[in-house]
């Protein structure tokens, strides 16, 4: 299990390095490739507490960090949180 | 991989919904019924993990990026009901904190991400695991093939898309078919990790 959430720390630690990466190509990812092709426009509601991986006022990368972060604190919080009411 | 809202008609919204509410429940039936408390914060370590590969976009010279999915290896490694759930928290947490995917879409993302990825992976890993790195390779690109397969339908059969589903499903299908093997080597690599280093964490729910 420690070497698991290592591994976790390790990919938080490098996701703005990929941000940085990804935007020097032009992330795209073929699902807008396709809604480009067909000429689908998205209509987003409703986008989250912090848009697109986004902390207001912070850079991207500096965001993708503490975000990453945040997402992973959020789901091991859910899991654990299942088991102690499991064990109540 | 991640529907945004806007892009499928109400029914098809509706329907993934109501599919994937099924499978979801029945998978929280089945790992209540053969998996002890214990294993739950290994489910949630495994979706945390996805969740951090996820936030990795694999810039691909020429435009086209794609990140890592992980249901095929959810599935190898808790088996598909305990997959489903770990994929569905990932999904989850990115439409409602981070805006990753729609709301409304929520219900068909997790249909290709969480259920079709994870069964489709399940099965091509079961099928062939006697033939050693072959297996988790061929999951993790399959399962993620009929995942894009599937978003290309549903987005294929929405108005948002002109119907033009001869267009999405090709585009999706070719994109996805070849960043697919980047999903079947990571799966691969994973997989022979802990099955080298840690055998008895091997599919703990099988």
């Amino acid at each position: 299990m420690k070497k698991a959430y290592v591994a976790i720390a390790v990919m938080l630690i490098l996701a703005p390095l990929f941000a940085w990466a990804a935007d020097l190509v032009n992330y795209s990812e073929p699902l807008e490739n396709a809604a480009e092709e067909a000429g689908a426009e998205e209509n987003q509601s409703y986008s989250g507490i912090f848009p697109d991986y986004t902390v207001p006022g912070l850079n991207p990368y500096i965001s993708a960090l503490i975000t990453g972060f945040m997402g992973v604190a959020i789901i091991l919080a859910v899991f654990y949180g299942v088991k102690m009411a499991k064990n109540d | 991989m991640h529907i945004p809202d806007g892009y499928l008609d109400w029914w098809i919204c509706v329907a993934m919904y109501v599919i994937s509410a099924i499978v979801i429940g029945y998978s929280i039936k089945k790992v209540r019924g053969s998996m002890d408390g214990q294993h739950i914060p290994l489910i949630g370590v495994v979706a945390a993990g996805i969740f951090a590969a996820q936030m990795l976009n694999w810039p691909i010279v020429g435009g086209t990026s794609a990140h890592f999915v992980g249901g095929a290896l959810a599935a190898i490694l808790l088996g598909p009901y305990a997959a489903t759930l770990a994929m569905t928290s990932v999904l989850v947490v990115q439409c409602l904190v981070f805006g990753d995917g729609g709301i409304t879409t929520l219900g068909a993302n997790i249909f290709n991400m969480a259920i079709v990825d994870v069964f489709v992976g399940y099965a091509v890993y079961n099928a062939l695991k006697k033939h050693g790195a072959i297996a988790p390779f061929l999951a993790g690109w399959l399962g993620i093939w009929l995942a894009a397969i599937a978003c290309g339908v549903e987005i294929g059969i929405s108005s948002t898309f002109a119907y033009k589903i001869g267009i999405t499903v090709p585009t999706m299908a070719i994109w996805h078919g070849v960043l697919g093997v980047i999903e079947g080597l990571a799966t691969m690599g994973v997989v022979s990790y802990i099955r080298v280093h840690h055998p008895e964490k091997m599919e703990v729910a099988a």
